[in-house]
């Protein structure tokens, strides 16, 4: 079932949450909202769960086209999963999941061992069969999220709203959870939307990427489009390490100080400042120098732990730092070392104009 | 590193000895504190026993007999009978909406539950005076109707209400504040309703808190002298309760009376602090005990 929201607002006090957000999320799609903390894409989710309402005006939420902007949330069957889970303390497991089918009213709550057939089923689907006597307090971090998980699709949710779904776990739960939720929404297909401060979750895990910043929607794309082709600065600076060579604009391109960049989308006025973004692993360094196309640097660090070798590069003219990520065989061939000069080619670097306000 | 960095580590390391008072300060310190309580708390609480048992077990059995005790009894256990539950709803109500919701005068509402414990209880029975009396503002319109309130039950029964009301709030307040809203919108979110929601997911979450305020409140309502005192009249048999009671009897120099039933609510006392600790020590493991 597809959700979306239209021309939604929302202040508290007079904090901008949301500023005019519109965003259409497909039936079956798995969508991660993604922006730093305070951008507004909590509480965008739970506007659509109905935990929230929109600022009165011209906003809509629609459940497959269906406007339920006023329905309260409990009419909604949106299924929730909040950051810290929110298990009731006092139920067991069983009780937790089987909550949604119990406070049904009494003609369409379904049967005792209809509702034990349904929550051993989720409980199986969560791999927490033997923990349901257990209570909350009683679990790990990753198993209470299951448990809260099982819970929201309990009631068979038209959507699956998801609120930070691994942020209060540590690292390596977080990533087998991450490919455990792919998983699971490919067995269900259930139209999803899970909200994240983490770059690389919402690369991998989501279908689609939605790009929050300051209340607004920088960018919607899947995550090859936001990541290759960031529409501005904040998005491309959010999704990753990143580069940033300051330069003035010169005949058609950006002059970096020894190296032009063409900018042919960009009609920056004369001498304007501009900056080209490149990411660390796009940076290819050159013993010897080819061509006009590169620039010369000095290495000034050198860390080889792990499957990528971490470099750090300083330039000679004023002395600016920066990063390069480069494949063992290829710092092999090269023999880096600290101190060595070298040169180096940017390969996909991305030109935006300077303004003076930052 | 020389011998110098040796000594200073050796001296951090001696600083940092769990205990570093001396034994004789520690044992001085004790002895004060316990010196202290007896004087104050275990030598009364005796002496309301010897005194009640001064002549032995008939005479102590005997003053329950009298109905004017018994009526007093019959009373307290009215007066706090209808303000414990009223208190009850009232706590966990006033405690909700403070704790779960905002809204304007929610500071002033949390001022004005507190306000019980900041007055005088004195005054707070001359408030019901000044309103009810016979001189008061609802006295003559009361008169007309042929209503008593003050120098009668109502009057006494206003009084306890008033003076517990805070008891179960404020024991609930900072309880549901730190738990928070997430549990109650999860429950929403399933689809249950407000009163579904309070009655499977709030209040169970509470029940510890609600039971130790009742008690509390409980031991209040049976216990109030000042307030209960100036609207009740002191009519024996009718408007006494148990302290005013023991005031009169104390007063005729019925020293076993006054005893016997002072050991009524000095057991209560106890009772109270053993429910009091039984919570306490119940709820002390937070993971797990309950099912």
């Amino acid at each position: 079932m597809s959700v979306e929201v239209r021309n939604v607002h929302k202040h508290f006090g007079s904090f901008k949450a949301l500023d005019d957000v519109s965003l259409k999320v497909e039936s079956g799609e798995l969508v991660a909202l993604l922006g730093p903390s305070g951008s507004g894409k909590t509480t965008l989710l739970r506007i659509i769960a109905g935990l929230e309402y929109p600022d009165p005006g011209t906003a809509q939420v629609l459940f497959h086209g269906e406007d339920v902007t006023d329905w309260p949330a409990s009419d909604r069957k949106a299924g929730f999963a909040f950051q810290h889970y929110a298990l009731f303390r006092h139920l067991n497991v069983f009780e937790n999941v089987a909550f949604g089918l119990r406070v049904r009213p009494r003609k369409s709550r379904p049967s005792r061992e209809e509702i034990r057939r349904r929550v051993m089923e989720l409980l199986e689907l969560v791999q927490l069969e033997q923990f349901e006597r257990r209570l909350p307090a009683q679990l790990s971090g990753g198993q209470r999220q299951r448990v809260a998980l099982a819970r929201a699709l309990a009631v068979e949710p038209t959507v699956l709203l998801l609120d930070e779904p691994f942020g209060a776990l540590d690292a390596k739960v977080r990533k087998e959870l991450r490919r455990w939720l792919r998983r699971l929404h490919e067995q269900i297909s259930i139209t999803t939307l899970f909200v994240t401060h983490d770059q690389d979750e919402a690369l991998e895990v989501a279908s689609r990427v939605v790009v929050v910043n300051n209340g607004r929607i920088e960018q919607v794309g899947t995550p090859n489009e936001v990541y290759d082709r960031p529409a501005n600065r904040f998005v491309y600076d959010f999704l990753g390490s990143v580069n940033l060579f300051r330069g003035r604009f010169r005949q058609g391109g950006i002059d970096l100080g020894g190296l032009t960049v063409p900018a042919p989308d960009h009609h920056g006025a004369e001498d304007a400042p501009a900056v080209a973004y490149v990411r660390p692993h796009e940076i290819r360094i050159l013993s010897q120098p080819a061509g006009d196309g590169c620039l010369p640097a000095v290495i000034r660090h050198v860390n080889s732990a792990g499957p990528l070798v971490h470099l750090e590069l300083e330039r000679p003219d004023g002395g600016s730092r920066f990063a390069v990520h480069l494949a063992r065989e290829a710092d092999r061939m090269l023999r880096l070392e600290p101190g060595a000069q070298v040169f180096v080619e940017l390969q996909n670097p991305r030109i935006f104009s300077e303004d003076y306000s930052i | 590193m020389g011998p110098a960095s040796r000594v200073n580590t050796w001296k951090i390391g001696h600083r940092r000895r769990p205990v570093s008072e001396a034994p004789w300060i520690r044992r001085l310190l004790i002895g004060a504190a316990l010196a202290f309580l007896g004087f104050f708390l275990v030598v009364p609480l005796a002496s309301v026993f010897a005194h009640a048992l001064a002549k032995g077990f008939g005479p102590y059995f005997a003053s329950f007999r009298d109905p004017f005790t018994l009526s007093a009894i019959k009373l307290t256990l009215l007066a706090a009978g209808i303000a414990v539950p009223l208190n009850c709803v009232f706590g966990v109500a006033a405690a909700w909406a403070i704790a779960k919701f905002d809204f304007p005068g929610k500071q002033m509402l949390g001022a004005l539950i507190d306000l019980p414990f900041s007055v005088s209880p004195v005054i707070s029975g001359l408030i019901y005076v000044l309103l009810f009396g016979a001189q008061g503002m609802l006295g003559p319109w009361l008169a007309s109707h042929g209503l008593r309130v003050i120098f009668a039950v109502p009057g006494i029964v206003l009084a306890t209400i008033f003076v517990t009301v805070p008891f179960v709030a404020r024991e609930l307040i900072p309880l549901m504040q730190a738990q928070g809203r997430s549990e109650e919108e999860a429950a929403i979110v399933l689809g249950a309703s407000g009163w579904k929601t309070f009655w499977r997911v709030t209040l169970p979450n509470i029940r510890w808190g609600l039971l130790y305020g009742v008690i509390l409140c409980n031991a209040r309502a049976m216990g109030e002298f000042g307030a209960v005192s100036v609207v009740s009249g002191h009519i024996r048999g009718l408007t006494n309760t148990l302290p005013l009671h023991i005031e009169i009897l104390y007063n005729e120099y019925n020293m076993v009376g006054a005893f016997a039933v002072a050991s009524l609510l000095t057991l209560l006392a106890l009772v109270t602090l053993a429910l009091k600790s039984w919570i306490e020590w119940r709820n002390a493991p937070v993971s797990g005990a309950e099912t």
